[in-house]
């Protein structure tokens, strides 16, 4: 009931015509679509919707999006057979998978990869073109380039993860394919591959500042919404007056935990988390297999983790037989295991010699017949 | 508004599992080393995975083997040799009888491609519990462990395409590392991130065929390492190259034995094996009854089919088996009184006994 006492309240007020915005340079591109007023949009936001203002860079960086997701669509779509319903079935582990390793940067043939290359080219278009329209908005505004430089930092990770590191280990097959669980599987086998990155310290910084941000944003959005009976959300100056919401707020949080935020520094606070959960995740990424092969071994030298007894005492030769080998060369297809068939050899009645299993002469072994290349034959440097 | 909520509220209740859990230790105190068990998905698993009955044993017989062609049973007596066939024709052809294998005109005769596979097969389960003790342990594997009353064995059966690379590791592909040994990346190591994906799923296919999750055999924090880990992943990983082996020698080369309707569709290949060819959802298959003991038939005679000197595998195992393994790794991973009762022990040929 008190609720329109209050500037924050769920009270959708709103003039009898949409506000068309402050006038700005509009000799490149006019806004579009006529500003209209909508309830439900409301609910959840201003009930205003409009006026949009695209721009060369918005239209661009809309056509190049469409492309990729249409490339990485039809890419999905052909892999079920064209299947309309299989498609919306198995949608969620359809993906566009990167080139295999064997053809290291090369440009690989279209259904090799090709097709992720084309994708992630137009995406990243996409991505930077919508960057720059994010930038020149804010200056045209007159705002600063805060919010330009938080996506750049979202980016600095996706060109990390498909690009960047790809290109210092020398493989486009490193990057990550396209696809809701395949996405997924790709962080699993990652991690796995380089030995637990949970060990990986940017990776901890990372979820520090991702787990910060979260906490940062809860006591920020909690003191305002808490203070906004008392007016703190209008207070913009660092009103510090007796009995102020702000002064209150600020109080609050002196008594719990004997320091504050300033009206000012909580937004410096929650932006550089958010930029830092980015950033030093890719860090993380770029030293990872570049630098670091196994993170669980570097955290053991440098005694981050901490070691435990063996449960099971295995001496050297027998650790050795149980390592095996590293995967060799991925095959490119299977071939077909012709192997000759199996004679058996039956001795006289009277023998005692065992019951052999021979091969045909002149035919080879069946594994050897299937054997996957040596792993010097490899592409990759 | 509210109503809908708490009903939603309510409504995802539906996603918990309402059986007893229980939480078994397999590792060192403190790093999550535990397997989880759903009581109620327990007894599902008791009740599917019944091992029959044996075969009364048989009569001490001296007589010499009467029967033609006779290629991989002709170190059993006549009698054992009947009832190896009474309970084989049990395990893998009930309905058809001994019709399914042989001509009931002439029994000797070679005609039928069942009778061709199913003596390779007498032959590779020899080679299971002969030389693959490391894996099957003294429960060994009858044919029943696999086919449990049909033809073809229910479960894992896969043929080559063009999408199953993983899969060759249950064929041809040595070993499933990717991890390095060293912190520093070296030429030794090439492994991609793909190949983790591919050793990924291989993992993820064993552990859905025994029904338990990663830290069955892996200690998490770090996946490459064995003191650390339940010692069942040293007897998971001689399961591996048994499969592997079994595959290449036994099963892969009967692709020109089989008939077309058996082979693979896309490259004519005969079914391959994994491993819930056999567990079939339990970690232990049929829950470790031990029904090898009963069918010296099965066991094979000493030094028959492969091994020797040159058989690193099973020979290095042997070696350094006993001394490695710490007592838990016996121990019974489901509750006993989960474990459907063992039939009781019957005495197989005089003197013999499952080595």
């Amino acid at each position: 009931m008190l609720e329109y006492q209050n500037l924050f309240n769920r009270v959708q007020v709103h003039t009898t015509v949409p506000d068309p915005g402050v006038p700005i340079d509009e000799s490149t591109w006019v806004r579009q679509l006529p500003p209209v007023f909508n309830r439900w949009i409301g609910i959840i936001g201003d009930a205003q919707v409009g006026p949009i203002y695209l721009g060369a860079t918005g239209v661009a960086s809309l056509f190049f999006g469409f492309l990729a997701i249409e490339i990485i669509g039809l890419n999905m779509w052909a892999s079920v057979g064209w299947d309309p319903v299989q498609f919306i079935r198995q949608l969620p582990w359809l993906a566009l998978e990167p080139p295999s390793p064997a053809y290291g940067l090369s440009l690989p043939p279209l259904q090799q990869g090709g097709w992720w290359l084309l994708a992630g080219f137009f995406l990243t278009i996409s991505i930077l073109l919508w960057w720059v329209r994010v930038y020149r908005r804010a200056r045209a505004l007159g705002l600063g380039t805060h919010l330009a430089w938080a996506f750049a930092s979202a980016i600095f990770l996706y060109l990390s993860l498909g690009f960047i590191r790809p290109l210092l280990m020398g493989s486009w097959g490193e990057a990550v394919p396209f696809g809701i669980f395949p996405h997924l599987d790709w962080t699993a086998a990652f991690s796995i591959r380089y030995g637990n990155l949970f060990y990986n310290p940017f990776h901890m910084l990372s979820i520090v500042f991702l787990y910060g941000s979260t906490l940062l944003f809860a006591m920020h959005g909690a003191t305002i919404l808490a203070t906004s009976r008392l007016g703190g959300e209008r207070e913009i100056e660092q009103i510090t007056d007796r009995g102020t919401g702000a002064e209150r707020s600020q109080l609050f949080w002196r008594w719990t935990m004997g320091w504050n935020a300033t009206m000012e520094s909580i937004h410096r606070w929650i932006w550089w988390f958010a930029f830092l959960t980015t950033f030093t995740g890719a860090l993380g990424i770029l030293l990872t297999g570049t630098v670091v092969d196994n993170w669980y071994l570097w955290a053991v030298k440098h005694g981050v983790a901490p070691s435990y007894p063996a449960t099971i005492q295995i001496s050297p030769e027998k650790l050795n037989d149980l390592r095996g080998q590293y995967q060799g060369a991925p095959p490119t297809s299977f071939p077909v295991p012709v192997a000759p068939a199996p004679r058996i050899v039956v001795p006289p009645a009277d023998s005692t010699a065992p019951v052999q299993l021979v091969v045909p002469a002149g035919t080879t072994i069946p594994p050897a017949a299937i054997k996957p290349p040596a792993d010097s034959a490899r592409k990759r440097p | 508004m509210k109503r809908v909520l708490i009903v939603l509220a309510l409504a995802s209740f539906a996603a918990c599992e309402p059986g007893k859990k229980e939480s078994k230790q397999v590792g060192y105190r403190g790093v999550g080393q535990e397997i989880n068990y759903d009581r109620s998905r327990l007894k599902e698993i008791a009740a599917a995975n019944v091992a029959p009955k044996s075969l009364p044993p048989a009569p001490v017989d001296t007589s010499p083997v009467k029967w033609q062609n006779v290629q991989v049973l002709n170190d059993i007596s006549n009698a054992e040799m009947y009832r190896t066939m009474n309970a084989m024709t049990l395990w893998v052809a009930p309905k058809q009888g001994c019709a399914y294998c042989h001509n009931p005109a002439n029994y000797g005769s070679d005609e039928k491609y069942t009778k061709i596979v199913s003596r390779r097969m007498i032959q590779m389960t020899r080679t299971i519990n002969n030389e693959y003790k490391s894996h099957v342990q003294a429960t060994g594997a009858t044919c029943y462990s696999c086919h449990r009353g049909n033809n073809v064995p229910l479960y894992g059966l896969w043929t080559f395409t063009d999408e199953n690379q993983w899969q060759r590791a249950y064929l041809d592909r040595p070993d499933v590392r990717v991890q390095s040994v060293t912190i520093k990346n070296t030429s030794a190591n090439r492994s991609s991130i793909k190949q983790a994906e591919n050793t990924y799923a291989l993992m993820m296919n064993a552990s859905s065929a025994l029904g338990v999750n990663c830290t069955f055999c892996h200690n998490s924090r770090s996946w490459a390492t064995w003191q650390n880990a339940p010692p069942a992943r040293i007897t998971s990983l001689y399961g591996f190259r048994m499969v592997r082996d079994l595959n290449t020698n036994y099963v892969a080369p009967l692709n020109t034995t089989f008939p077309a309707y058996r082979l693979g569709a896309r490259h004519g290949d005969s079914k391959k094996l994994s491993c819930i060819t056999c567990h079939q959802g339990a970690s232990k298959p049929l829950l470790g009854a031990q029904m090898t003991k009963d069918y010296p038939a099965l066991w094979g005679s000493h030094g028959w089919g492969r091994g020797g000197p040159n058989d690193t595998v099973s020979v290095g195992f042997k070696d350094l088996r006993s001394r490695d393994s710490i007592p838990t790794d016996a121990g019974l991973i489901l509750p006993p009184e989960m474990a459907t009762p063992l039939p009781a022990p019957v005495r197989g040929k005089a003197g013999a006994s499952p080595r």
